[in-house]
């Protein structure tokens, strides 16, 4: 059995006073395509932060590509970056540089030192990045300014720019979030064939329940900084669905009541609590 | 859905690829950068702003202060005196432009303004005066008064009103349109929609811009003595003509210490207005519309009351101290013919064309070579006292440290300290001015680098760059058109100073413009005062260019 390529041990984080994330455990295995699904506040753009060691773990431990990650510091910890893409909700352009460099950007952690300016970027890489480019269906806007495209071109941009750092994993915070639901569609879709096709590992944060269990293979749910949920898509009956949007989708107030409920109806083994001080931590 | 057609061989990709096009206009944009740029080169060049001679002034000054000997103070009372009056003028000028301001402001904004006629009137007000060395208004103003204060004043206060009119215009424009129109829906005249809904809203950064304006009118109070108006300045200028460089040094150290002094008030009372804000008072303990009538005296309505009659008392103090002849307001327009006819036609006199451009160029030449090296300086500590970018807190506050200590020291004084001192001309000016300079561009490139978007940068990490790398894709690209709008600042108050750096012997035009003056040929005065109208409204014109190019 191969070694799980994300390990996730007994994780807290704490911001001041508030617990955004509180014993999650967590692992998931190389190629699976997994949603975090949580409401706003709930962890789940938390502990994504903490996979690509964005943010540092109170305790716990988190290993990533057999990396303990809140060890690794300077040029360790940015080659195991270089090796995980991150696609962003806000997609986090340069808006004044093109559309070209921004994709190139993604290479930077395989380059030494700064560049600014597309001609500071090998012809290789170039050729590579429009390659990306053509790949999300942007060619044509390649030497634009990435502050003229649409939100979901915008996305499409983002993602090239992962793609552009050849990573083993892609990790996305609500990347639809921002976006109408066409372009929603087609970016999900994106992320999908690109995964299948490369045999990425995918964690993707989302909130709505319908969109999780359509797009991914496996459902991670958080709720007030504590895992909750952990099953895999394929053969859900209605019963279980319903208890998934109870669990994971449902404003606090509503909590207690459904919680006795489910209580009675779940055969659920996995234990819940419901940590409402948690509530509206994160980010 | 073709968006999502799979990838094609690279080779193709490079033949799809489209062509990387820009337009023409950022492409003639790109070119005058990279001109002036080199134009800032060659100026350095032509300066001979260099290691070797910079060592050699060392050596110059060494041999000055074995020459001088100790540093002198005039006498105690006459120090009081010049300093009050100096303090006097400068405040009085400043208080003249900061009440006129008010309604060229109105007039000038968009949303206030009656008309366009009114309007285009308004800033061509703004950028005249602003564009009018007060060298030169004091001038005519010495020729017009002969004794006294007012000529300091009026050429302070007609100046300074271009600055101050113009930010409070801007200030008008930004607000919050809602509670004017609530006023103008409740019935309130024109003047009480700008009284009641405009003012209150923009009275904070009105008063900041008048305090910048009053350190900025002391700091420049030094030059108007050269040219005749009352004060330390002139005394200055007396002390150094006749060789007596022990007291002129004195003098300069007062003055410094004055500038730093009056910056660390204006700073103070700012900070105390941006945190302070005006009392508002708790729950009043009245129960009755009779007893509540009379506002409590509150501890906070203390201190408000305190400090205004305090400010009355020495705004009033400021006017008395200067002893206007007010009489003289009267007489003196059946003076204003005469002394206008000696100011037409212009012409360079005993001067030739290729002299005169050749000060000229003398001038754009220090203040572009003074940009250039600011400009390296200060990108570079602007960066480290920028927050995301400074590798740690000790570096930003060093840097930031460091700015507000250089920002502390006036240029035209540390320009004459080094003129006399050196006895270099063009390259102790530009030195002093490309000193003076990283103060505030050094503040303003930190400031502009802090207000990118983190997202980007975030994003940037991300992908495993080295902070160096994010420095370069992310904080630097988006701060750009901000630097690049701070370099054309930058050039435009260089490009004044420099004129005036030729009156305290720093070269350039300003030296033939003194000449002129004191020579009483008052037509070459107007065509030097014409040259560098038409420089200062070309590099105000260049800038406002590329502020929209890149933006």
């Amino acid at each position: 059995m191969p070694s799980p390529i994300i390990e996730v041990r007994d994780l807290d984080k704490r911001f001041d006073r508030t617990l955004a994330l509180h014993g999650v455990e967590l692992t998931i295995d190389r190629g699976e395509i997994v949603v975090l699904l949580g409401l706003s506040g709930s962890g789940k753009s938390t502990l994504l932060r903490h996979l690509d060691g964005l943010e540092t773990p109170t305790s716990g431990s988190v290993r990533v590509l057999g990396e303990e990650v809140p060890r690794l510091r300077g040029r360790r910890l940015r080659a195991l970056r270089g090796r995980v893409g991150f696609v962003f909700q806000q997609f986090e352009l340069v808006p004044s540089l093109t559309v070209l460099e921004n994709v190139l950007t993604g290479s930077l952690a395989r380059l030494r030192g700064p560049r600014l300016g597309l001609w500071s970027y090998p012809r290789r890489l170039k050729l590579a990045a429009l390659g990306h480019l053509d790949r999300v269906g942007l060619l044509d806007r390649a030497y634009q300014r990435a502050d003229t495209l649409s939100g979901g071109q915008q996305q499409r941009v983002a993602i090239a720019r992962a793609l552009m750092q050849e990573p083993e994993i892609l990790l996305a915070d609500e990347p639809v979030a921002s976006l109408d639901p066409e372009s929603s569609e087609q970016v999900m879709a994106l992320i999908r064939e690109i995964a299948m096709d490369a045999g990425l590992t995918v964690v993707c944060s989302l909130h709505q329940v319908d969109l999780a269990l359509a797009w991914g293979d496996r459902i991670v749910g958080l709720r007030g900084g504590r895992l909750v949920l952990d099953t895999p898509t394929e053969g859900l009956g209605k019963a279980e669905v319903m208890e998934i949007y109870g669990r994971v989708a449902t404003a606090t107030a509503e909590l207690e009541a459904i919680e006795t409920e489910l209580a009675d109806a779940s055969s659920e083994a996995r234990p819940e609590h419901a940590e409402p001080l948690a509530e509206g931590a994160g980010r | 859905m073709t968006a999502l057609a799979p990838a094609a061989g690279a080779a193709s990709v490079a033949e799809r690829a489209p062509k990387h096009r820009r337009s023409p206009e950022r492409i003639a944009a790109g070119l005058a950068l990279v001109a002036l740029v080199v134009a800032s080169l060659f100026a350095l060049n032509s300066l001979g702003i260099s290691l070797p001679s910079m060592l050699e002034s060392w050596s110059n000054a060494e041999r000055f202060f074995t020459r001088v000997g100790t540093i002198r103070f005039p006498e105690p009372l006459e120090l009081v005196q010049l300093t009050a009056l100096t303090l006097g003028i400068v405040v009085t000028g400043t208080l003249f432009a900061a009440i006129c301001s008010v309604p060229i402001a109105d007039l000038a904004a968009s949303n206030t303004t009656p008309g366009p006629g009114w309007r285009a009137a308004a800033r061509f007000i703004t950028v005249f005066t602003r564009a009018l060395p007060d060298v030169v208004l004091a001038m005519v103003f010495v020729l017009l008064f002969s004794l006294g204060s007012l000529p300091g004043i009026l050429a302070i206060g007609i100046h300074s009103i271009g600055m101050i009119a113009k930010l409070f215009a801007d200030a008008i424009e930004q607000i919050d349109e809602g509670p004017r129109r609530a006023i103008r829906a409740a019935g309130g005249s024109k003047l009480q929609q700008f009284t009641s809904g405009i003012l209150p809203q923009v009275l904070p950064s009105w008063v900041a811009t008048v305090l910048h304006r009053n350190d900025i009118n002391l700091r420049g109070s030094v030059v108007l003595g050269y040219v005749g108006v009352a004060g330390l300045g002139l005394e200055m200028s007396h002390a150094f003509k006749s060789l007596n460089y022990s007291l002129g040094l004195g003098i300069a150290i007062v003055m410094l210490a004055l500038c730093v002094l009056m910056e660390l008030i204006s700073s103070a009372v700012r900070r105390a207005m941006l945190h302070g804000g005006r009392a508002s008072g708790g729950p009043l303990a009245a129960t009755t519309a009779e007893a509540a009538v009379r506002r409590p005296w509150t501890a906070a309505r203390v201190r408000t009351t305190i400090w205004s009659w305090v400010t009355a008392a020495l705004l009033i103090g400021a006017i008395v101290v200067c002893n206007i002849q007010w009489g003289d307001l009267v007489t003196v327009w059946a003076k204003i013919p005469p002394v206008a006819a000696q100011f037409w036609p212009p012409s360079f006199g005993a001067y030739d064309w290729t002299r005169m451009s050749g000060a000229m160029l003398e001038t754009i030449a220090i203040a572009l070579a003074a940009a250039v090296l600011t400009l390296l300086a200060s990108i570079v500590i602007g960066s480290l006292a920028a927050r995301n970018v400074a590798p740690n807190r000790g570096t930003r506050a060093g840097a930031r440290f460091l700015l507000v200590g250089i920002r502390g020291v006036p240029e035209v004084i540390l320009a004459i300290v080094l003129i006399v001192i050196t006895g270099l001309g063009a390259q102790a000016g530009t030195l002093a001015l490309a000193f003076g300079g990283i103060g505030l561009a050094g503040k303003l490139i930190a400031d502009s680098l802090e207000e990118v978007k983190g997202g980007p940068e975030r994003a940037i990490t991300a992908t495993g760059a080295s902070r160096f790398q994010r420095y370069a894709a992310a904080t630097l690209p988006q701060g750009t058109p901000a630097i690049i709008g701070h370099s054309f600042y930058l050039l435009d108050t260089n490009i004044r100073a420099a004129t005036i750096l030729g009156i305290v012997g720093g070269g350039g035009i300003g030296y033939y413009l003194l000449n002129a003056g004191q020579g009483s040929n008052y037509g070459v005065v107007t065509a030097i005062v014409l040259m560098i109208l038409v420089t200062v409204l070309a590099v105000e014109g260049l800038a406002m260019w590329m502020r929209r190019v890149f933006r």
